[in-house]
């Protein structure tokens, strides 16, 4: 019993750490807490077992889901045309390739995703709603808009020049303040 | 948390009274069996931080709390000082068991209330 235990403990702290989303780190680390709050009573030292069971799996895991809810999100608007929007449409390859991308990078960065298609015009989404980044796709170039408190847009334009997708030529537009 | 789960909340509801005599039981018991006043304490709070994930509505008086902190702890000190120094456990056979069960019970409420203050603290004054 006590090696199942010990072998739990090695398993979810090594998926704590090599886990790609936070969410799942925290829910790892809970488990880990109350393997270790098992090993301890195995242990004999059930007063321990009882604080870190309470302490390290519900406490210690509340607080840090409430840490991430305190997150910025990162709001992606990708204008689409009216045609692809339809329900049997299909998204192409590459795009799904492009957004994976895009995650990639803000879970990279520690923001959550918030991928919008919209058929909207550029200018109305720039007047009425919160974003961080617009893509839009003209011919083979996509024109990426940013926001003009958008200050991760640096690391991003590195970001995608590492990262190739073929088909693409990129345009960067930062958005001037006075357009709004 | 800006859904406000049904499930969770139905959920909460049937379980509050159940966490909290768990954790008096905790708290009562822990000159005889594991625990104490701390873990005790830690169990009562988790009521009020569970309450947060069904309902996220700021509903602590957090000054009158944290008052019944420096309380519990001026009391706690007077209590173990008075132990000490008169020599209560000579008074009567089963004075000690007194003596643990009580202060068992302050140090209780003062980690409930120090643990509820750090939360609802965190989560409704913090921000980045």
């Amino acid at each position: 019993m006590l090696e199942i235990a010990l072998l739990l403990l090695i398993i979810t702290s090594i998926a704590a750490i090599q886990t790609r989303y936070m969410r799942q780190a925290v829910i790892y680390l809970g488990l880990f807490s109350l393997a270790i709050s098992f090993v301890y009573l195995l242990y004999s030292a059930p007063d321990v077992a009882l604080a870190e069971a309470i302490i390290g799996s519900t406490i210690s895991t509340i607080l840090y889901i409430v840490a991430l809810q305190k997150y910025k999100i990162y709001t992606i608007y990708y204008k689409l045309q009216s045609t692809e929007l339809d329900e049997h449409a299909t998204m192409s390859l590459h795009k799904q390739q492009l957004i994976k991308s895009l995650e990639k990078f803000c879970s990279k960065q520690e923001l959550e995703t918030q991928i919008i298609y919209s058929t909207e015009d550029i200018k109305f989404i720039m007047e009425q709603h919160q974003y961080a980044l617009i893509l839009e796709e003209k011919e083979n170039t996509l024109v990426i808009y940013a926001h003009p408190e958008n200050y991760k847009f640096d690391a991003l334009k590195s970001f995608l020049e590492i990262e190739v997708h073929p088909r693409y030529h990129y345009e960067f537009v930062k958005v001037e303040e006075d357009i709004l | 948390m800006n859904d406000h789960s049904q499930l969770l909340n139905r959920t909460m509801g049937i379980i509050y009274p159940f966490v909290i005599l768990f954790g008096i039981y905790i708290v009562l018991n822990g000159h005889i069996s594991p625990g104490g006043g701390f873990q005790g304490g830690a169990v009562l709070s988790s009521v009020f931080i569970a309450k947060y994930l069904s309902q996220p509505i700021m509903f602590l008086d957090l000054y009158r709390i944290q008052t019944i902190e420096k309380y519990a702890l001026l009391s706690l000190l007077i209590l173990a000082t008075l132990f000490i120094t008169l020599n209560v456990y000579q008074l009567f056979v089963h004075s000690l068991v007194y003596y643990m069960v009580l202060a068992n019970i302050i140090i209780g409420l003062k980690v409930a209330c120090g643990m509820t203050i750090i939360f609802y603290r965190f989560a409704f004054y913090e921000s980045r």
